[in-house]
């Protein structure tokens, strides 16, 4: 692969950071814990002070334990039905869109009719089934979410395909006498890398949802801590009726903020992925320095006028 | 990257033959186009490649000028910064475009520039005055709108008052002019061929009557037939019209055809300017010498030709000195070390930026620089022909 | 052109046709429609020579490559390769495409963009029985076989990073290092810029002579198949019209497609002389008789109606056209030659 950059734009920046700080959440968090989650230990409703930084609930847990215990599970369960969910779309996908035919057909019709049943019923119906034992783990329910997510992918990843099929670069693997799977899996899906990453990053995003959802009313294991099930206990004593906001702040506001990094990375994949993207840009900063107007007009190439007091090689300094 | 001494003398350089037609009414000056020290820059700061340096020409009333060169050679980028319609990133970092067009009741004429213009002058100069065709008339046309309607959008913005049965009878007009038949009009773009569409692309282009228009590589996505025919049109359109007309193609023999005078550009400068026949028979540039030698031909024995070695440039690392001095089989030592000027040189009005050609230079010319006709003829008879 | 009759050729095209089915958009429902994209075309490949094949875009010439190379199936008709012969419905395999290669028109997108060039040249040789060990010494090899030297600047860069020249070249090393004896290169050098064109074509030829390779040379410029190859065959609408040796088909075109073909190329030698006069693009192309009657200024009532035969007008030179027929000879062959003096028509 080519050499990763970093990428310049401050969005893509600030995703990775935000992403990066739940990553080590969910990987120190449990050991950081000042208590164990589950301990009754404390006295019930405690507003947040330096014992309890985010208070106690009405059994006496302290949450801010509850929220650094629970980020594994969240984001683990995210993780896998992102991973296994972009898995499959890619299999799917690809397969469809480059074999065609009687396979298209059918592949096309099995993720139309997963497109077509609404996802979150059919993730309850699946649950309710499961035995309680597989209910608290993290990678049974991961692949069930996975399950009804990975449609969508399919679909962008069969349409991308299907105009790959034709390029060149194919017909000479096929005239070398590549094999398909090869044609499809070394050939085609390393073209698909930003539709891929951005396939991943909303299907994890899409997993988070879903896997809080279920929690929140009461389909997993109350026994696994994570954001949902906190949310759930706090709905289950009114919380929200009694003013005991930092018992559901914090994890509303932590799943908002990886939805976020999530969406701000998002932004970044084409750059990040392919340098050829990058070049060309003209800084607002260099705009003003040489008397270009602000944004570019179809139409009227700009023409450069430096202010009169700067010469143009300061101009230059200034960029990096 | 000196300023080139073009401009006082400018007049008689470009004399190469007295204007015809409509320009011979008492016009001030017989050019219609006049770019002078022209430059532009794809982005800016450290990333920023220049794309045409120091470019100067002019072009007279119904002449038409041929551009030659090859991808990199910054020919495309040159007339789309003219006519301000080269995207982002990039700028016109120096230089001047001026168009002179005659006023409608044929007295005197309106000078533009067209770098200073700002967007309400070019609108009025577009496709009024300066039209472009581009090489892809199929992303051109809008696919959803019939041919009518295209014509209709033109000439409902620029001739206000025009009325619909007028617009009809103008477009029809248009059409028959490229020798296309009515029925025409009520296509859509998808439904008519290459050769077709590009015919209508010149038809719209001349629609308001331009004094000159600017075609990027017209016919290369066509046949030889279909070329053939579109360029006899141009021919024929021009000399009704009188237009003057800059042609941009990788084509040389097609331009030698074509034109009235040719610019060779290579890495964004101008190599040598000589009118068709004199740039054919006697080629004074190395790389003009070796497109000549590129196109293999259609008469004559079979003999080995050779092209040019190495790669088209890359913008961003031109060897210092001449940037054709790492392809140039006449290369000297000075070649590596200096960048050649544009200067005229003394037997024609022609212009060449090559150390060899430098009044007083020791080097002597090749007998290739001087006589190429000549030359490829004694040596198709050492040639061996090819027996099989 | 005198060995033809001594070696036998090592691939040969026996009535090869290819029809298209395509939808054509109907009112209420969508009818069928076939159209022929390559009739009945017969050729011959030989080593260490090089045959052109001539046509504006859509006269089949890509699909006849692509159904030598096997990509493509023909609906009817046989190949012929080295003595077996090979009926439509039989399976490509390996050893097929290590024999027959085929280059494609534009380098910029038939090399995965993104791979280094490493990839394109191991893969064809490991799929094609190579070890491990020896791969990275063969795909130098190969590159060194294009003139692309020395090897180790090109092997790990990427697509994007070279110029068109190059990047064609990387294309024939990645047909060639297999070590075919066909290769069949469409159009190869229509993308790249003038000046690497002659470099393209000059490889080509040597080669041709130095491997003995049989090559398939399809172009649409009639000068450099002139250039280039022993045997000049003009295809129109799928359908051969003239095939002759040498240069004679170019200095001496007989059928009214060629001559229109040969008028029409840019010539700077012969700017004095009277050039064809359009006829605005008729663009229908008959589907009995002469496929080239409506547009030919010699048209005559049996070509409308009836396909025309091929005749031989000299060994080797072969043109299918009635004008060459006893019947019309007489009157209207005199007038063939003279195509371009025929400009109102």
């Amino acid at each position: 692969m080519r050499a990763l950059r970093l990428p310049r734009s401050p969005k893509v920046l600030l995703g990775l950071c935000i992403l990066a700080f739940f990553i080590v959440m969910t990987v120190i968090g449990p050991w950081l814990a000042p208590y164990n989650p589950s301990s009754t230990a404390f006295a019930a409703l405690l507003t947040p002070s330096s014992h309890h930084w985010l208070g106690t609930t009405s059994l006496g847990q302290d949450i801010f334990s509850q929220l650094l215990v629970g980020a594994r599970a969240t984001m683990v369960v995210a993780l896998v039905a992102g991973l296994v969910a972009t898995l499959l779309s890619m299999t799917i996908g690809i397969a469809a869109g480059y074999l065609g035919g009687a396979t298209d057909d059918g592949l096309s019709l099995l993720s139309n009719v997963f497109l077509a049943i609404p996802g979150l019923p059919l993730l309850i119906v699946i649950d309710s089934y499961l035995p309680v034992s597989s209910r608290s783990n993290e990678f049974v329910i991961g692949l069930i979410i996975s399950l009804t997510g990975w449609a969508w992918g399919a679909r962008v990843l069969r349409a991308q395909t299907m105009s790959l099929r034709n390029r060149d670069f194919v017909e000479a693997a096929r005239i070398i006498g590549e094999s398909r799977t090869r044609i499809m899996f070394s050939e085609i899906a390393p073209n698909l890398l930003p539709v891929l990453a951005s396939s991943l990053l909303f299907t994890v995003l899409y997993a988070i949802g879903a896997y809080v959802t279920l929690a929140y009313i009461g389909l997993t294991s109350t026994a696994v801590w994570n954001w949902g099930t906190m949310l759930y206990w706090a709905q289950a004593n009114n919380a929200p009726l009694s003013n005991e906001w930092y018992w559901f702040v914090p994890p509303g506001i932590c799943i908002a903020l990886v939805g976020t990094g999530l969406a701000l990375v998002n932004f970044g994949i084409d750059e990040f992925i392919n340098p050829r993207l990058r070049a060309g840009g003209i800084s607002a900063r260099q705009r003003r320095e040489l008397g270009l107007p602000r944004r570019p007009r179809l139409g009227l190439t700009p023409v450069l006028r430096p202010r009169p007091n700067r010469s143009l090689a300061s101009a230059k300094l200034v960029t990096k | 990257m000196s300023a080139l001494e073009r401009s006082d003398e400018s007049p008689q350089v470009d004399a190469l033959a007295a204007p015809v037609g409509p320009a011979e009414k008492e016009a001030p000056s017989p050019f219609v186009l006049d770019v002078h020290d022209f430059s532009v820059d794809y982005g800016v700061g450290t990333q920023m490649v220049t794309a045409v340096r120091d470019v100067n020409f002019s072009l007279q009333r119904s002449k038409v000028l041929g551009v030659a060169g090859e991808s990199g050679s910054g020919k495309s980028t040159l007339v789309y910064a003219i006519t301000r319609l080269l995207r982002a990133p990039g700028v016109i970092r120096s230089g001047s475009a001026i168009l002179r067009v005659a006023l409608p009741d044929g007295h005197g004429v309106e000078e533009f520039d067209l770098v200073q213009a700002d967007e309400r002058t070019l609108r009025r100069v577009r496709w009024s005055h300066v039209s472009v065709v581009l090489q892809s008339a199929l992303n051109a046309l809008n696919p959803v709108l019939r041919i009518r309607r295209e014509f209709d959008e033109v000439l409902k913005t620029h001739r206000a008052s025009m009325t619909k049965t007028q617009r009809r009878e103008r477009s029809v007009e248009l059409l028959r002019m490229v020798g296309l038949s009515e029925d025409r009009l009520d296509r859509f773009p998808h439904e008519l061929s290459g050769g077709q569409r590009q015919r209508v692309m010149i038809a719209l282009a001349l629609a308001l009557d331009p004094d000159l228009v600017i075609m990027d590589e017209p016919t290369t996505a066509l046949d030889v037939v279909t070329q053939r025919e579109i360029i006899n049109e141009l021919n024929d359109l021009r000399s009704r019209f009188g237009f003057a007309m800059i042609f941009i193609t990788h084509d040389l023999s097609l331009l030698v055809e074509l034109a009235d005078d040719i610019v060779v550009m290579y890495a964004g400068a101008i190599v040598e300017r000589a009118s068709a026949l004199e740039l054919y028979d006697a080629p004074r540039h190395p790389y003009t010498l070796g497109l000549l030698n590129s196109f293999p031909p259609l008469h004559g024995a079979r003999q080995e030709l050779t092209g040019i070695p190495g790669s088209p440039p890359d913008l961003a690392q031109l060897p210092a000195g001449c940037s054709f001095s790492t392809r140039c089989p006449f290369v000297m030592e000075r070649c590596r070390r200096e960048s050649p000027t544009l200067i005229s040189l003394d037997d024609d009005h022609r212009q060449v930026a090559c150390w060899l050609h430098e009044p007083g230079a020791s080097a002597t010319v090749p007998v290739e620089l001087s006589q190429r006709r000549r030359a490829a003829t004694s040596d198709s008879d050492l040639a061996t022909a090819e027996s099989k | 052109m005198s060995d033809v009759a001594t070696s036998p050729a090592l691939l040969s095209a026996r009535s090869l046709s290819r029809d298209f089915t395509t939808r054509a958009a109907g009112r209420f429902w969508n009818a069928k429609r076939v159209t022929h994209a390559v009739e009945d075309v017969s050729l011959d490949l030989y080593q260490g020579r090089v045959t052109a094949i001539v046509g504006e875009s859509g006269s089949g010439k890509s699909v006849l490559a692509r159904m030598l190379a096997r990509i493509v199936t023909p609906t009817s008709g046989q190949l012929v390769f080295d003595g077996t012969t090979i009926e439509p419905h039989h399976k490509r395999g390996l050893d097929y495409a290590a024999q027959v290669q085929l280059v494609l028109q534009d380098p910029f997108a038939s090399i995965n963009p993104i791979h280094p060039i490493r990839h394109c040249l191991e893969r064809p040789l490991l799929i094609h029985g190579a070890t491990k060990d020896d791969v990275a010494a063969l795909a130098g090899a190969a590159l060194t076989r294009v003139a692309l030297d020395p090897p180790e600047r090109f092997l790990d860069r990427y697509p994007h990073e070279l110029s068109g020249g190059q990047l064609q070249r990387v294309s024939i090393a990645r047909a060639l290092c297999v070590r075919p004896k066909v290769l069949l290169a469409d159009e190869p050098i229509s993308m790249l810029d003038v000046s690497v064109r002659l470099g393209i074509l000059n490889l080509l030829k040597g080669l041709c002579v130095s491997e003995q390779l049989a090559i398939l040379y399809i172009t649409h410029d009639i000068a450099s198949a002139r250039y280039l190859a022993d045997e000049v065959i003009v295809m129109y609408a799928g359908q051969i019209v003239e095939r002759s040796f040498g240069t004679s088909l170019v200095d001496e075109p007989a059928h009214p497609y060629t001559q229109l073909l040969v008028a029409s190329v840019p010539d700077p030698e012969a700017l004095d002389e009277a050039r064809v006069v359009g006829q605005h693009e008729k663009l229908e192309v008959a589907t009995v008789g002469c496929r080239f009657a409506p547009r030919c200024p010699h048209a005559m009532e049996v070509c409308r109606t009836t396909s025309p035969p091929n005749v031989e007008l000299a060994p080797g030179h072969v043109s299918r056209c009635w004008l060459h027929t006893r019947e019309a000879h007489a009157s209207l062959r005199v007038n063939a030659r003279r195509v371009d003096e025929g400009g109102d028509i």
